[in-house]
């Protein structure tokens, strides 16, 4: 075989084996279908505010009280979620009541069914999983990394401050009325029922 | 030559079989005690020496012959750790991975060769491949830090964040829970956010170096608790241990001490005793036929601080 037949032949193969060996995607398209395999849990967090918050089931807030300062590990126990191992509960609580006292933090109610029953709603400080555990929305076990189950309350958290305490704490006043949905975290070897904090999901006044 | 008859008669070779089948050479695994490998990221750390050595003890307690690898930190030294306690015939491994998509690998080897694998501590991004995941709920803890620093710096002030192993997913939940709340008070200033790799030495280094350029920082928050110690360390050499605030996380002995002694503001309690015998007892229900794990079963951890050190005793809670 003469010689330029010879070299044809070899930078035909070379090329053939080139081509086939390299592919050229549209760098956008790659990255749009990477995104849509990962969690987004902002995504995750607006459709639980709302589509769900409003139909979730909540345990009467005077007879969560009394259940808890009854007997709080059953109560809790047979009532509440908690995450793995561990002491604290979340629950969901509802109910109506009057504005008692504006505090930094909170806002002090006291119960309409019951005069002697009083909780904090909370309008700063919203960290933490009281929203995401309360309502066992998600399990832990279904997220292959542990951080999007946490940013699930991260979004959570930011949508309550901006959308719901934010606009709550500029028309709030003492004696005011209203409805309130939110979650609570019971610590049964540390209770401290007179401190509990509501994390806010609904709060509606009643001028 | 001459083969004797004698021993083909049907009552000789009964006998033969039945001493076969009494003495016969079984696999050794059979025989001997069940083995169960603790691996571990570093043995360079006490927090993870606890952690290794309780996992240990209760795999013995339960009946098990029981073994420490250390991986220093190493994912291919890990690597080769699977390889061998595979080969030797290890029924379970009780794991804390080096790396959370590095030790995916290992953990799926060592499940195709049936042996069930259950992390302590450290989660490794898969599902599929550990009989279940046994960790500290570092980002509820780090909240629950996040606000007690906020509330210690009068919600103001410069700070230095020193993070772990960037390949470990504990670091960034430690951190993101931590920013979960820091972040909402706009008068606190991050002024350098860098890795010492869980590493006391490291993070002397580190902020030694920070230091030069921001000497006017008022708190330090670190990943761990070793870090916590380099980076005091760093500010006794440079004559600020008094107006620094320092945070940690674990509960180590030594950062338990310095609250105490008012070197050291708060840590984390995780305890590594609770995750060790956890995940120990799990991995002896697997090998007594159990199947139906939590794919991650997470333990709920504490701040320590002055005010409540009391509560706490040697790695945990007092009881």
């Amino acid at each position: 075989m003469n010689k330029p037949i010879k070299y044809t032949i070899i930078a035909l193969v070379l090329v053939f084996s080139f081509y086939n060996a390299v592919y050229i995607k549209d760098l956008d398209a790659v990255k749009a279908l990477k995104t849509k395999a990962v969690f987004n849990a902002k995504d995750y967090a607006d459709d639980f505010i709302e589509n769900k918050v409003q139909n979730l089931l909540a345990i009467d807030a005077s007879s969560f009280l009394t259940g808890i300062s009854e007997d709080v590990k059953s109560y809790s126990e047979s009532k509440g979620n908690k995450l793995g191992i561990s002491d604290d509960y979340y629950f969901i609580i509802d109910g109506k009541a009057t504005v008692e006292k504006i505090e930094e933090e909170n806002v002090l109610v006291t119960l309409q069914e019951n005069k002697n029953r009083k909780l904090k709603i909370a309008t700063d400080f919203i960290f933490g999983n009281a929203i995401r555990e309360g309502a066992k929305m998600a399990n832990i076990g279904d997220y292959q990394n542990t951080m999007d189950y946490n940013n699930i309350s991260v979004e959570l958290n930011n949508i309550v401050r901006e959308t719901i305490v934010s606009p709550f704490k500029k028309s709030v006043k003492e004696n005011d009325s209203l409805y309130f949905k939110g979650a609570v975290k019971v610590n049964v070897n540390k209770p401290q029922l007179d401190n509990l904090r509501v994390i806010p999901l609904i709060l509606d006044l009643k001028k | 030559m001459k083969i004797p008859t004698k021993l083909f008669k049907p009552q000789n070779l009964f006998f033969l079989l039945a001493i076969f089948t009494t003495f016969g050479c079984k696999p050794k695994s059979q025989n001997d005690t069940k083995k169960i490998a603790v691996v571990i990221s570093t043995l360079n750390n006490p927090w993870f020496v606890v952690l290794g050595e309780s996992a240990a003890e209760r795999a013995r307690e339960l009946g098990y012959e029981a073994t420490i690898f250390d991986s220093q930190n190493n994912t291919s030294k890990e690597a080769e750790h699977f390889e061998n306690l595979i080969a030797a015939g290890y029924s379970a491994i009780l794991f804390n991975p080096t790396d959370s998509e590095g030790s995916v690998s290992n953990v799926k080897r060592a499940k195709q060769a049936s042996v069930p694998t259950f992390c302590m501590d450290r989660e490794v991004n898969s599902l599929d491949g550990p009989a279940s995941q046994i960790i500290s709920d570092s980002f509820s803890g780090c909240v629950e830090l996040g606000e007690y620093f906020v509330r210690q710096l009068n919600k103001k002030g410069k700070y230095v964040e020193l993070l772990g192993l960037v390949g470990d997913n504990n670091t960034w939940n430690r951190s993101k829970g931590f920013h979960s709340v820091v972040d909402h008070f706009p008068e606190l200033e991050m002024v350098a956010q860098q890795s010492a790799d869980f590493d006391r030495s490291k993070a002397m280094e580190v902020l030694e170096s920070v230091m030069q350029s921001h000497p006017d920082i008022n708190a330090v928050f670190c990943g761990n608790d070793a870090m916590a110690m380099g980076a005091y360390q760093a500010l006794v050499a440079t004559g600020k241990q008094d107006s620094v605030m320092v945070f940690g996380f674990d509960g180590a002995d030594d950062v338990m001490n310095a609250i105490a002694d008012n070197k050291i503001k708060a840590t984390v309690m995780q305890s590594p005793k609770a995750m060790a015998r956890t995940a120990a007892e799990l991995a002896d229900q697997y090998l007594n036929g159990e199947r139906d794990f939590g794919a991650k079963t997470p333990l709920a951890v504490k701040v320590v601080t002055k005010e409540n050190i009391s509560e706490f005793g040697n790695y945990g809670v007092k009881k």
